[in-house]
């Protein structure tokens, strides 16, 4: 059942052009960092670890968390019009599944972005001549940023259920990724669900250990989470749909 | 016109897009107050230029989403309701673009105003050196006004020509990024992309010493000919765009 739900779900993205806003985004920080990290190469010592930073360090505060925020919303936007909430609550398929395939979709598309993301960074990094090996670390900021990512596509995808309007909800994660900012800042940011992408891929200092411990970081984004999945679940369930 | 602009106030009653606004405007505030928490004498006595360098950096980030979020806002309640049909029988395509230009830029004015009403409470407020200085304080809203509203004219192109919001909103984004990035390229890049202009209108230049770590804010003269060149851009897009929407199959 669940598999037919995420196919349907694949089905509704089919030849939708999101995936070129994912395709571009990462290319502008991997640019413009790596020419930023040319510039300041006097200062910057720490080659590859200095690089992840210039690359990051924007992107995840700022403007990955509303990316995914525009994907989300777009998600939510195929049920909102057509009277397609009609369609979707008298069909034989649980509430549960179909919230789940949603996340799916947006988890599957951060994955991919992290692919990319870290594809690019290696190709910058060869390209202007950093001669060192690897970060050993690599995966591992790949890794918790993509969770980082869920955690947010979760939220995101509970705003863009609760709110029928499309530009608010990205918004919103703009306003979320500033609170990342914030929070990671004084010390509290494994609590603030916009902050996990950047403390996750360890964005504003590579190379050193995480702000908080890992056991931490999964916990609380796996309650963030099914925190966001259950709300979604009852909202469903409880509140009757409005179509347009 | 005045009908069309009065009917743009009614569809937006009870929409609630001021919030998004206000919000957004507010994270503003509350990051420059963050960085003036702690000002010794040295940067009491040039708190004036830091600000006005700090805000257009602020700027550069959240006002081209901010453009994105209102454009997309007051256009796409078009497109949901399938209105267009009906409104241009009713009056001509050119006025309701126009209309829909000028509801728009008044909140993007309104931000930016609020912008300068804070800088001058938090500078008398802290005690920056001197009297707030009009004159900057006038060019700060005439530059920022004039690049919000060239982004805003854009993304009102993109919701208008695209029913599928994501693609002005991802325009958007791309160009915040963008923009924030081009603050710390030289100034020369900027000049080339309207997102960039944030930057290249600064007047406001800093200078870091490494060894002692302390910062110098300076005035440089107001950059008019890129100002020029930002409004030859903005002619050129509300010609083409207006044209694009009155041409449009609906």
């Amino acid at each position: 059942m669940f598999s037919r739900t995420l196919r349907a779900e694949r089905i509704k993205l089919h030849h939708n052009p999101v995936w070129l806003a994912f395709l571009f985004l990462p290319i502008i920080p991997s640019v413009m960092g790596s020419f930023n990290y040319l510039q300041n190469i006097g200062i910057l010592q720490e080659k590859w670890y200095d690089l992840w930073s210039q690359q990051t360090l924007f992107n995840c505060y700022f403007f990955l968390p509303a990316l995914i925020g525009v994907y989300c919303s777009y998600l939510y936007r195929l049920e909102h019009i057509n009277h397609n909430w009609n369609t979707v609550m008298t069909m034989p398929v649980p509430v549960a599944n179909f919230v789940l395939s949603k996340l799916s979709s947006a988890a599957l598309m951060v994955l991919l972005t992290q692919i990319w993301t870290g594809l690019l960074f290696v190709l910058s990094g060869k390209l202007i001549g950093i001669d060192t090996a690897l970060p050993p670390e690599l995966f591992t900021w790949l890794f918790y940023g993509a969770i980082g990512g869920i955690v947010i596509s979760a939220v995101q995808l509970t705003l863009s259920l609760v709110i029928h309007s499309f530009a608010v909800p990205v918004g919103i994660a703009l306003i979320g990724g500033i609170s990342g900012l914030f929070a990671s800042a004084k010390g509290f940011g494994v609590w603030d669900p916009y902050a996990l992408l950047s403390l996750g891929m360890e964005a504003n200092k590579a190379g050193s250990t995480m702000q908080c411990s890992c056991s931490q970081f999964l916990i609380n984004s796996l309650m963030i989470i099914i925190l966001c999945i259950s709300f979604s679940i009852l909202w469903l369930k409880k509140r009757d749909v409005l179509t347009m | 016109m005045t009908q069309a602009l009065i009917l743009e106030f009614k569809k937006a009653r009870g929409r609630k897009i001021w919030m998004i606004v206000a919000a957004m405007t507010l994270v503003e505030i509350i990051w420059t107050l963050w960085g003036t928490s702690r000002m010794d004498e040295h940067d009491l006595a040039q708190g004036w230029e830091s600000v006005l360098l700090q805000y257009p950096v602020i700027n550069s980030i959240i006002m081209p989403v901010m453009a994105a979020v209102v454009a997309s806002r007051v256009c796409d309640v078009e497109h949901k309701g399938q209105t267009l049909k009906l409104l241009e029988t009713l009056m001509p395509a050119g006025r309701i673009f126009d209309a829909k230009f000028l509801f728009s830029n008044l909140y993007m004015i309104t931000a930016v105003m609020i912008q300068i009403i804070s800088m001058v409470v938090v500078g008398c407020l802290k005690g920056f050196a001197g009297n707030p200085p009009m004159d900057k304080l006038a060019c700060y809203l005439l530059f920022t006004g004039t690049v919000n509203m060239t982004l805003l004219l854009l993304q009102q192109i993109l919701s208008l020509q695209f029913a599928n919001q994501m693609v002005s909103l991802s325009v958007g984004l791309l160009g915040g990024l963008m923009s924030i990035f081009l603050f710390y390229l030289p100034k020369v890049f900027s000049n080339f992309f309207l997102w960039g202009y944030y930057a290249v209108l600064t007047f406001v230049e800093m200078d870091w010493n490494p060894a002692t770590r302390i910062v110098n804010y300076y005035y440089i003269s107001e950059n008019w000919s890129s100002f020029i060149l930002l409004l030859g851009a903005f002619t050129m897009l509300y010609l083409i765009g207006r044209r694009l929407f009155i041409r449009k199959e609906i």
